[in-house]
């Protein structure tokens, strides 16, 4: 059996003192697409930061691989060069930071570490340009600084934009529903789905059984108070939109 | 009765005094002897006590023989340069550029110290009118030469009605422990559009003082920024004054302190007439333990309505250690008017280096552009290519450079 892309054992983590990821268990193979759903508040969000590394979270327990290797000893940039890939729900805005600046900045960060050459401006553009086609990005909002005045149909599509150029083993998408029109849903999707492949998986996390309409997933995960509680195929997500989550309370208990 | 208690001074005083009756200005020999140099009592100088800060003076400057490397070549810049107080010889200006002398110094009196030392010292002024636009940027190479000295000049630009220039102010030389007291005195006619740009790159074991005393005339604009990049102990002390309707000012001004420095930013701004508009914007940035100081005093005459003033002042500690002053003043006496401040002082935000770094941004890269784009608004405005690029060097070379 190949190694999955990834995989999560018995995964604590806390806040502070509050415990919020409470035993995940969930592996990912290549080339698919696994959707979590689950109210607000049951740490959905908690495992996309613990996934990508953020400092707040403090992993008591288990293991987080990636292609085989444990990542809880890299910091965020180390585990975005094994090819992690967070589109944030929210991103954050950086004034003065011109959007093509940081694309290059990044890119060329991630092939370093690789021992990779820095790509070429034309090559840059190029590749910029071909992302930003498929997502109706246009080089005006490429100058103008990071997510500053973005539209939240904007922030998202240039989230994907990101996902494109830096070519993640592992896309976890937190929430890229929240905040979108259906055109906008529908740009997002597709440009997700483009970038479905043998050798990536994904990792959405919804509220809402809407998204998964438009990126349609091999698996579906119930997650309530820090844990999966149940999964299935997609059908699973249909019967979460017609009867609400109260049945999955406490299915572990 | 109020009881006088005679002033202790120190060496530098005693310094400052002999070095003023050598050149007989007796009336400011007589006011340090009686006052000494300004203490934390002083409200102007409460954050920059120049009796603990200035412990000696060294002697007074003599002509340069030779010449540091310039610290700041802009390519097309038209260069002036005025070593160790004396102006010297310069290349065939650009059309409608009219270089001068003037005897003494330039400065309008005022109750400062820096200013009247600059006034008793300096012998002789830069003098440039300015007859029209002037595309080339006009460098003005002030520079500190060969032993430690006190050095004062002065420099007077006068742009004519509907006039545009962009003046740079380098200030730099030899590795020595120089006080260096800057003047600058720039008066835009009607309608005319100047940016000033002043940048202390001076050796950190200098002190460097400069006062830029600004008159606005009306429908003239003007952006200034004022960059403290070099020596140990700096304060630039602004004076616009807003004297024509739809005068405008961006005064600017940037502060990279690092270990053990010590920068000031004074402005004291007086909006003269009715209808005049400023928005300074001070930013500053310290790491190790040093020091920055903002303070801006927005004053408004009494028949000056409609007045339009923002005055604001942003702080990033990039160490525990550091410390960011920060004081507005408003001094209002027209009753319609809309004038404000703001003051904000924080470390680089983490969820901005969060996201930073999760796209593989390693956290120094990262928190080297939140910095930069911390400071790009100060840099943006101006359209010059070359001269941004200049200055975007050397605030990179402060923040690639050590701690």
């Amino acid at each position: 059996m190949t190694t999955p892309i990834l995989e999560i054992r018995n995964l604590h983590a806390r806040i502070e003192e509050r415990e919020i990821l409470k035993g995940v268990n969930l592996t990912i193979p290549a080339g698919q697409v696994h959707a979590i759903m689950g109210r607000n508040g049951s740490g959905k969000s908690t495992l996309s930061y613990v996934l990508a590394g953020k400092e707040d979270y403090e992993v008591t327990e288990g293991e987080i691989l990636l292609n085989g290797e444990n990542i809880l000893d890299m910091d965020p940039a180390e585990r975005a060069v094994a090819g992690i890939f967070l589109a944030f729900q929210y991103p954050i805005e950086i004034p003065g930071v011109a959007t093509m600046t940081f694309l290059k900045a990044a890119i060329n960060a991630q092939r370093k570490a690789r021992g990779e050459g820095e790509l070429s401006t034309p090559d840059f553009m190029r590749a910029v340009k071909e992302a930003g086609t498929q997502l109706n990005i246009d080089s005006d909002m490429l100058k103008r600084p990071l997510n500053v005045g973005f539209s939240g149909g904007e922030k998202k599509r240039a989230e994907i934009l990101q996902m494109a150029l830096l070519k993640p083993a592992l896309c976890v998408l937190d929430e890229t529903d929240s905040g979108l029109d259906i055109d906008a849903l529908q740009v997002v999707s597709k440009g997700v789905n483009a970038l479905r492949d043998a050798n990536r998986s994904m990792l959405v996390i919804t509220h809402y059984q809407r998204l998964l309409n438009h990126i349609v997933p091999d698996v579906v995960h119930v997650f309530s108070d820090g844990r999966i509680v149940e999964s299935g195929d997609k059908d699973l997500a249909l019967q979460l939109e017609a009867k609400g989550y109260a049945d999955f309370d406490g299915a572990l208990a | 009765m109020r009881q006088t208690m005679p002033v202790r001074l120190g060496a530098a005083e005693d310094t400052l005094i002999a070095q003023l009756k050598s050149v007989g200005a007796d009336a400011t020999a007589e006011r340090i002897t009686v006052a000494g140099l300004p203490t934390r009592r002083v409200e102007s100088y409460h954050y920059t006590d120049l009796k603990t800060l200035l412990r000696t003076i060294p002697p007074l400057a003599q002509a340069a023989n030779e010449a540091s490397a310039p610290a700041l070549r802009v390519p097309g810049a038209y260069q002036l340069m005025i070593a160790n107080g004396v102006i010297q010889a310069a290349s065939t200006a650009p059309a409608g550029v009219i270089v001068g002398k003037a005897h003494g110094g330039v400065l309008t009196t005022r109750d400062d110290v820096l200013v009247h030392l600059n006034g008793a010292f300096a012998k002789e002024s830069l003098t440039l009118t300015l007859e029209n636009s002037i595309d080339p940027v006009i460098q003005i190479d002030r520079r500190s030469e060969g032993e430690a000295a006190h050095v004062t000049d002065s420099l007077k630009v006068f742009v004519a009605d509907g006039a545009s220039a962009v003046i740079l102010e380098t200030f730099s030389g030899s590795d020595a422990a120089h006080v260096g007291n800057h003047a600058t005195y720039i008066a835009l006619g009607k309608g005319a559009t100047v940016t000033h740009i002043t940048v202390d790159l001076s050796p950190r074991a200098a002190a460097h003082f400069a006062s830029n005393e600004y008159h606005v005339g009306e429908g003239a604009k003007l952006r200034t920024l004022a960059i403290h990049a070099g020596a140990g102990l700096s304060r630039t002390q602004l004076f616009p004054r807003y004297e024509g309707a739809g005068a405008h000012g961006d005064i600017t001004g940037l502060n990279l302190v690092s270990d053990g420095q010590h920068a000031d930013f004074t402005m004291d701004a007086l909006h003269a007439v009715p209808q005049t508009t400023s928005q300074p914007l001070f930013k500053s940035i310290a790491r190790g333990r040093g020091k920055a100081v903002v303070q801006g005093k927005l004053v408004v005459a009494r028949d000056a309505q409609k007045t339009d003033a923002k005055l604001m002042s942003q702080g990033l500690m990039l160490s525990d250690e550091a410390e960011i002053l920060s004081k507005p003043e408003l001094e209002i006496y027209a009753d319609d008017v809309v004038c404000g401040h703001g003051s904000t002082c924080g470390k680089l935000d983490e969820e901005s280096m969060f996201y930073l770094t999760s796209r593989g941004i390693p956290k120094e890269e990262a928190e080297t552009m939140l910095v930069r784009g911390f400071i790009e608004e100060l840099v943006d405005p101006i359209e010059d290519e070359a001269l941004a690029e200049a200055l975007h060097g050397i605030i990179d070379g402060w923040l690639l450079g050590g701690k």
